[in-house]
């Protein structure tokens, strides 16, 4: 942590017009300061020198920028993060979501490393309900796509995902669903549970985002967006639901900042648990 | 002169911020922030036992909460807790900084950035390194850093850290602390 690289603002917002230019990834409504420490991140860990390289170095090498967009987005989560949530999706909320509908649209609005949705799929597996319900699942790059479809799993969580799929009551155990290889200790999980899932490539969640949505998942997101894109973003999944769909944040956030408030009715406030209202 | 303190603790913290935050005047003129490690994956209850004694709010804020004075901000439960320019609270989930989720290090680190010199850093009793090198950042930007004695710490590892990577401006049993808190000009 010593030699850590230190980018400034301008420094910064020199990354995100290059990106923006060069690529059309907009990150300029992106939270500042987790936004400049990942991009320190970056810098640091490839040892380039400053902004500027990283910049030619995006700009030139389409594979690194492939890489790149991998690194900077935050890995949001462990397996079954907030087991109550998990408990309360098991017990009620899904039991609600799959009533009088046939194949229920549920989104996993997320540009996560996976965990939300492996989880959620062991989730519906065990109730026996994983081929009734549509699942789709954003997708930021093409590295994570291929690591997600591989199952690969950071391992140094294991302790965590089990505890976590412990105190979610699931009902079998978490070994059983992933693979540990003997010789190089890397983790995988059961790629079946994803076989049915509709990626969706998204260089922002409000682009080509899925209509017809009974539930969105969109937990821990708006944390890395400003006011703006926090806004903007909430108001295309307000689309995509349908009347009566449930949207989900982290325990953390809150509609109460953002325009979106009224849209919306507190179904469970422990959980961020909302309900689209009608009409 | 000022506009936050920032505390950071671990174990055997808890008893000296419940005496800090009992001995604050009620209109204490700035914001507290608090990143302690504690238990990830229980949610509830560590702001309440804070708050029984304190003499000024304790909150667990949401993410983009304004940060306002006389009230204390405890990161919550498996958030890293950021500042952010326009003295607002930033959440995040990244991975966790020296086995922490909150580290001290990530919120003295922006704290550092956004209040430059007007940043009072506080680290107390802790187990592990988090923390030393956010405190050296906040010397960097020119505030003032205060390390309990560790001959006062139950565990001293973190205090002895943070003086290894930095002279300190003031080293103080936990009564100089809350003295020189209450008498703070700002």
């Amino acid at each position: 942590m010593i030699s850590r690289y230190e980018i400034g603002i301008v420094e910064t917002r020199n990354v995100i017009k290059a990106l923006l230019d060069t690529y059309d990834y907009d990150f300029r409504d992106y939270a500042l300061t987790s936004l400049k420490r990942r991009l320190e991140d970056v810098i640091t860990n490839n040892g380039l020198k400053d902004s500027e390289v990283l910049i030619n170095r995006l700009q030139d090498n389409k594979v690194f920028f492939e890489q790149f967009l991998k690194d900077i987005t935050p890995e949001t989560t462990e397996m079954f993060r907030d087991p109550s949530l998990w408990r309360h999706l098991r017990e009620d909320l899904i039991l609600d979501v799959v009533k009088n509908t046939s194949k229920p649209k549920v989104w996993v609005a997320a540009f996560d490393s996976g965990e939300e949705l492996f989880s959620l799929c062991i989730l519906l597996k065990e109730m026996c309900l994983l081929d009734q319900f549509q699942i789709y699942a954003s997708i930021f790059s093409d590295e994570t796509l291929k690591k997600i479809q591989q199952g690969r799993i950071d391992v140094k969580q294991l302790e965590i995902n089990e505890a976590n799929y412990d105190r979610s009551n699931c009902i079998s155990k978490y070994s059983e669903y992933h693979h540990i290889a003997p010789a190089t200790g890397s983790l995988t999980l059961d790629t079946k549970l994803i076989k049915d899932v509709t990626f969706i490539k998204q260089n922002t969640l409000y682009n080509n985002a899925p209509g017809g949505i009974r539930l969105a998942l969109f937990r821990n997101q708006i944390i890395y967006y400003n006011q703006i894109l926090q806004d903007k973003t909430l108001n295309s999944i307000h689309n995509s639901l349908v009347a009566g769909g449930y949207l989900i944040l982290g325990t953390k956030e809150t509609l109460e900042n953002t325009n979106a408030n009224n849209k919306f009715t507190v179904i469970n406030e422990t959980e961020k648990i909302y309900k689209k209202k009608t009409g | 002169m000022y506009k936050a303190v920032i505390i950071g603790g671990s174990a055997g913290s808890f008893q000296v911020i419940t005496r800090l935050l009992n001995s604050l005047p009620p209109n204490f003129p700035l914001p507290v922030l608090l990143s302690l490690h504690r238990l990830k994956h229980i949610r509830s209850g560590f702001v309440e036992a804070l708050s029984i004694k304190s003499s000024i709010p304790v909150i667990e804020p949401y993410d983009k909460d304004q940060i306002k004075a006389g009230k204390a901000y405890l990161a919550p439960a498996n958030y890293h807790m950021f500042i952010e320019l326009g003295n607002r609270i930033a959440l995040s989930t990244e991975g966790p900084v020296n086995h922490s989720r909150p580290s001290i290090d990530l919120s003295f680190i922006t704290a550092a950035q956004v209040y430059r010199e007007k940043l009072i850093g506080i680290i107390l009793s802790g187990a592990n390194k988090d923390g030393a090198f956010g405190i050296k950042k906040i010397k960097d930007y020119g505030g003032i850093v205060i390390v309990q004695d560790p001959a006062e710490c139950q565990v001293k590892t973190m205090t002895e850290a943070a003086l290894k990577l930095t002279k300190a401006d003031y080293v103080m049993k936990t009564d100089e602390i809350i003295k020189f808190l209450q008498n703070l000009k700002i």
